[in-house]
């Protein structure tokens, strides 16, 4: 491999991965390459296994077939709780510990996973939650805080663990509309301090400004990958170009 | 939104600012009444187990024949200080008997409480351990408590042999060989009761949490212990304090294996005073404390875990 990139290798490789639930064969033989600070966005109709393949990529899902590889080393040969360290993910439901403070939601992860001491854990979480817009709601409970806040807290608690990667889910579908906008700013900050960034997402406001590339996923199939000029103005293929015109009229709105 | 839940915050928190005023008197009532029963109680039992600081072991602090005095004098009223007098003479001896009864109930929730736990976790998400736990679960809630406690007993003489040969166990404060095989009966039969309650919880905590534990890179263990369980156990509050109202009553059952805990010191002196319903109502009126001191305490548990959208002990 090293002979065929004298320089380093992507950041993330998939590599004709293939999964199936039962019969449903989900993912068929998708790759692509993400180098450092790309953001790529996915998107595609529901059920063309974009969820799939993030869950794929930090091994939540388990598949048949196919490479993924972090950093040039491959997943499958990583510790799995070592590669989840380092992929953070943010959920379409946000899924924060309900039991736990935004501040503790952030310090979980950091002192059960990192080995921070309680005090490093702690300033490290307001840290993160500054960077998010949340530095005064540090004590609330998730059930205190609005949608777009929980999600916030979500994206604070995946970054404290300085991931090299992150995955986001639907991250603005359970929003309310008028709440969408902080998260996508929130997005829009990370991509701008270089975050490297793989996105399942309906917004193609935020798409068409900050995406690198954008994939569309059909069927299990990689469809089309380029730029986002690409994709919007001369798409290969007339099923993106149908699909992107569909979800624009309806999410192309700039939220951010 | 935001707004609109800290509004709600703060009427909720006015609102219960206006009903602690009310409730203030409730609940000191209940707390100098639980002062009384169990000052009472603990001055008992320490006066018994010292062979008697206040008065000689066994006998009523205020002499029943006091209110025999007042029963004799007074026409209409008189048969209510007959039972006084009843209560005040025969009480001594029962609350000494509660002392097992208390004992058998702690003991064996805390134990099967520690048994519960994991077993109910690996219902949930064990693979094989989930067979053995429903096989354990099912086995134990489907057979009778009692047919247990006989199989302990009487099914397996060397157990309570080897209680018996254990040094000091019937003598000083160590109570007999068969209190020790009564807490083995109703540890493993609690344990899986509770392993249901809390299995209930488990699965009411919303899956995502774990998988984000998970996405964090904590271990599937660690996911349950710090994620899940925190949240299992404050909604498994309720449930639980069912089990513990319940296992007060039933440890009476210990009195088929001749374990002289409350009911049997009831049934014991009945046989000789003739009384039987007036023993029995005495002894159901502490049975009856003892199971309302343990719901106020397992509601003011609830209430002190309670978390924002996790309302553990409260809405019963």
């Amino acid at each position: 491999m090293s002979s065929e990139s004298p320089s380093d290798p992507p950041l993330l490789r998939v590599e004709d991965l293939y999964k199936r639930y039962g019969d449903e064969e989900v993912l068929n033989g998708v790759s692509f390459d993400m180098d450092a600070q790309d953001v790529q966005v996915l998107v595609g109709p529901s059920g063309s296994g974009k969820s799939t393949l993030l869950r794929c990529v930090n091994r939540l899902t388990e598949f048949e077939g196919g490479r993924i590889a972090l950093d040039g080393t491959p997943t499958d040969e990583m510790d799995e709780n070592d590669l989840r360290r380092q992929v953070g993910m943010v959920f379409q439901d946000f899924n924060l510990f309900a039991h736990l403070t935004a501040k503790r939601n952030v310090m979980l992860g950091l002192r059960r996973v990192r080995g921070h001491s309680k005090e490093e854990a702690e300033a490290r979480a307001l840290e993160e939650l500054e960077q998010v817009g949340l530095g005064d709601q540090a004590d609330s409970y998730p059930a205190e805080l609005s949608g777009g806040q929980q999600q916030r807290v979500g994206i604070a608690r995946a970054l404290a663990m300085d991931p090299k990667l992150m995955l986001f889910d639907e991250p603005t579908s359970a929003l309310d509309p008028e709440l969408i906008g902080e998260v996508l700013g929130v997005m829009r900050d990370l991509a701008d301090q270089g975050m490297t960034m793989l996105c399942v997402t309906h917004e193609m406001g935020f798409a068409r400004q900050v995406a690198t590339d954008i994939m569309f996923l059909e069927g299990g199939h990689l469809v089309e990958h380029g730029p986002p000029e690409q994709l919007f103005e001369n798409p290969r293929h007339e099923r993106t170009a149908q699909f992107l015109d569909r979800l624009t009229s309806l999410h192309g709105g700039d939220h951010g | 939104m935001a707004e609109r839940a800290a509004g709600t915050d703060a009427d909720s928190a006015s609102g219960s600012r206006a009903r602690f005023g009310d409730r203030d008197v409730g609940t000191l009532a209940t707390y100098l009444a639980g002062a009384l029963f169990w000052g009472w109680i603990f001055l008992r039992w320490l006066n018994d187990w010292s062979g008697g600081v206040f008065v000689p072991a066994r006998q009523a602090f205020v002499p029943p024949s006091l209110f025999r005095g007042v029963a004799a004098g007074v026409p209409v009223v008189g048969g209510a200080f007959e039972a006084l007098a009843f209560a005040f003479e025969y009480a001594p001896a029962l609350v000494n008997a509660l002392w097992l009864t208390v004992v058998l109930t702690v003991v064996s929730i805390a134990l099967g409480f520690v048994i519960a736990v994991p077993l109910a976790a690996s219902r949930v998400y064990g693979r094989v351990s989930a067979w053995v736990s429903v096989a354990y679960i099912e086995l134990l809630r489907g057979t009778p408590l009692l047919a247990q406690l006989f199989v302990l007993y009487y099914g397996f003489p060397w157990l309570t042999r080897f209680f018996r040969g254990l040094p000091g166990v019937g003598q000083g404060v160590l109570p007999g060989q068969a209190v020790f095989v009564a807490v083995i009966g109703f540890t493993l039969n609690s344990a899986a009761y509770q392993a249901e309650y809390i299995r209930g919880a488990i699965e009411s905590v919303a899956p995502g949490q774990l998988v984000a534990a998970r996405s964090v890179g904590l271990s599937r263990v660690e996911g349950v212990r710090f994620v899940v369980l925190p949240q299992a156990l404050r909604y498994a509050i309720p449930g639980w304090t069912n089990e513990l109202v319940y296992l007060v009553k039933y440890s009476s059952l210990a009195a088929f294996i001749t374990v002289p805990e409350l009911f049997r010191a009831a049934q014991n002196i009945a046989s000789s005073n003739y009384r039987y319903t007036s023993m029995f109502v005495l002894a159901a009126v502490l049975y009856l404390g003892v199971v309302v001191t343990a719901t106020n305490l397992m509601e003011y548990v609830g209430r002190r875990v309670a978390v924002p959208g996790i309302s553990g002990g409260e809405g019963r």
